[in-house]
């Protein structure tokens, strides 16, 4: 009896010590907020997106164990989506200058919220019609079959000018996206997939991840658990997407390339596919990083040599760090473990006694 | 004909030209422990894969509990009481002991995953539930212990013994074990016979079982059918298949005559 209380006991206080965590988090977003730079701001906000999509593409890349490389299809879909949605009809009547927008977009306007919803629930559809495709196959064929997908969305959103306004995208979008919103996505995203990860149903989508046969024989249907990681995953990037599309307050065809996929392979894999808070600490990482790597992009002066700027260095750079913990460090920075207060605990302790 | 507990009736697998299985029918009454033996290649596991739903027989039915499951697929097949073990060990190697029981009780889960996304307490009970029932299992096959170790860093024998421990927990009617001793020591062997005695009688389980080791078979099995290239050349008791001329054959080889 007694051993269970403490047990209970401990688990309270693990959830006092993540809300404490979370309330801190805020705090720190509240001074930036006030007393922080544009730029600074806008680095935080870009980091929680960059989180919102790592840890949705993870659940599928590195919980269910399938190279999924069409994320940046559902992150289109979702962009548009929120944008044509929040855009007033007078401002989307300026912006189709070639083709006039197709109808029920001509009139509709959603709050903020709402058009972030349907971004996500839009980008949720899209990804269950394509995923009795998608999941017929696996590895390499998988692979190709949603890097495909993503092509295809891309050229539409080209193609289809009475509903995207082709190559010259859609302007003007206000920017709604705060740190409060980007953030709070954030949050609500790790919290749900966190818990999604680590219930039954994230156990069966490991198991398929370790042997999808042995999977099987111990009756997990692996196409369900692969869809309902499929759906979230698609989701939450459709939301992401509907943030950045009103961060930047422009997004165009050229924003969703299979670049972007690339980038959130970079961020997973250097955060430990598979593991959630690997996810986190990449984006941060990669978010920050491509920041204070802009320096390689400016001339450097050596004395008297002088190296002009290059730009695209840093996506050179990007691409080496790839390769190097692709080769040395095969796991990343966390491997498949994850944060928890009890680890912290026990490192802590550790380096008292060292 | 329908009403049968399990029934394999005539079964053929053709894998392009070759036949791996041919014309293979046998009945198995509730509580009966019987073996499947024969040579390298004989075809037992292919006959293990038809039943278990990962092969669909090119001809002939699996009769389950007086329904037709010969097309189903392996998921269903478990859920309706068939479970199976694996010849070359197949664990989740990167997950718990314990994880890997809780995987078998997934599939019986009543909460949805929206519940499960959000903590909710008829999540939460339904997961205590499963830790619960996972871990009784790890008791009985005397696990227990082991339940928080990476499944991959287990000694040869434990892993042998989660597998089953991972089949009982789906909780079956009828167990397939694929050379559940293959690769184990004397010892290790005689303590695992006593297991699945015990195991069929604790849960009422009728076992069916393919193995090399011929003591293990004759010291355990009631009943046995020997396969060489896909046929059955033999079946009867494990005293009878002793002196049989044809498992003998199949066996050594041909007597050579000067």
């Amino acid at each position: 009896m007694k051993v269970q209380a403490t047990f209970m006991d401990r688990k309270n206080w693990k959830r006092l010590f993540s809300l404490a965590g979370v309330v801190l988090l805020f705090g720190v977003l509240y001074l930036f907020d006030r007393y922080g730079s544009l730029y600074q701001v806008r680095i935080l906000n870009n980091m929680a997106i960059f989180i919102i999509l790592a840890v949705s593409y993870n659940l599928v890349n590195g919980i269910c164990g399938q190279l999924h490389l069409g994320p940046n299809a559902f992150i289109t879909i979702g962009a548009y989506t929120s944008a044509l949605l929040s855009m007033s009809p007078a401002e989307k009547q300026m912006s189709f200058m070639i083709e006039p927008l197709i109808w029920p977009f001509t009139v509709l306007q959603a709050p903020f919220l709402v058009s972030l919803l349907a971004g996500g629930v839009v980008a949720t559809i899209f990804a269950f019609l394509i995923s009795f495709p998608v999941f017929r196959v696996r590895g390499d064929y998988l692979a190709i079959v949603t890097l495909g997908f993503g092509e295809v969305i891309r050229v539409l959103c080209n193609a289809l000018q009475g509903l995207t306004n082709g190559p010259m995208g859609l302007k003007g979008l206000l920017p709604y996206t705060n740190l409060w919103w980007s953030w709070g996505v954030a949050v609500f995203t790790v919290f749900v997939t966190t818990s999604l990860v680590n219930s039954s149903y994230g156990r069966a989508m490991k198991a398929i991840r370790e042997d999808e046969i042995a999977a099987k024989a111990m009756g997990v249907d692996p196409f369900r658990q692969l869809l309902l990681a499929f759906l979230v995953s698609a989701f939450f990037s459709g939301v992401a997407g509907g943030l950045l599309a009103h961060l930047i307050t422009t997004i165009s065809p050229t924003l969703f390339t299979f670049f972007l996929t690339f980038n959130l392979l970079i961020i997973i894999v250097v955060g430990g596919l598979g593991s959630t808070t690997g996810a986190v600490i990449g984006a941060m990482l990669f978010t920050w990083g491509g920041e204070a790597l802009r320096v390689v992009e400016s001339p450097l002066h050596l004395g008297f040599v002088t190296i002009p700027g290059v730009p695209g260095m840093r996506m050179v750079l990007f691409s080496v760090i790839l390769m190097v913990v692709i080769i040395f460090a095969r796991n990343g920075i966390m491997g498949r473990r994850e944060f928890s207060w009890d680890g912290l605990a026990g490192m802590m302790r550790l380096g008292r006694r060292g | 004909m329908e009403d049968s507990f399990f029934k394999l009736d005539r079964l053929v697998m053709q894998f392009g030209g070759l036949t791996a299985v041919s014309q293979f029918s046998m009945e198995l009454q509730p509580g009966e422990l019987v073996g499947l033996i024969g040579p390298n290649g004989a075809g037992k596991t292919t006959v293990f894969n038809m039943i278990a739903g990962f092969l669909i027989p090119t001809s002939g039915r699996v009769i389950w509990q007086g329904e037709d499951v010969t097309p189903l697929p392996a998921q269903a097949i478990t859920a309706r009481g068939i479970a199976r073990t694996f010849q070359n060990i197949r664990l989740f190697t990167d997950m718990s002991v314990l994880e890997n029981v809780m995987v078998s009780l997934h599939h019986r889960i009543r909460a949805h995953f929206w519940q499960a996304m959000f903590g909710l307490p008829a999540y939460r009970r339904e997961e205590q539930r499963i830790r619960e029932q996972a871990m009784n299992t790890l008791q009985e096959l005397g696990l227990a212990h082991l339940s928080e170790e990476k499944a991959g860093s287990l000694a040869y024998g434990q892993q042998r013994r989660l597998e089953i421990a991972r089949a009982l927990a789906t909780q079956p009617r009828l167990l397939l074990l694929d050379e559940p001793a293959a690769g184990m020591n004397p010892q290790e062997t005689r303590e695992l016979a006593q297991l699945v005695r015990e195991l069929r009688s604790r849960y009422e389980l009728t076992v069916f079982l393919i193995e090399h080791d011929m003591k293990f078979v004759m010291g355990l099995c009631e009943r046995m059918k020997v396969l060489d290239y896909g046929v059955t050349i033999a079946e009867g008791t494990p005293r009878e298949m002793q002196s049989h001329p044809e498992v003998i054959k199949a066996y050594l080889g041909e007597p050579k005559h000067a």
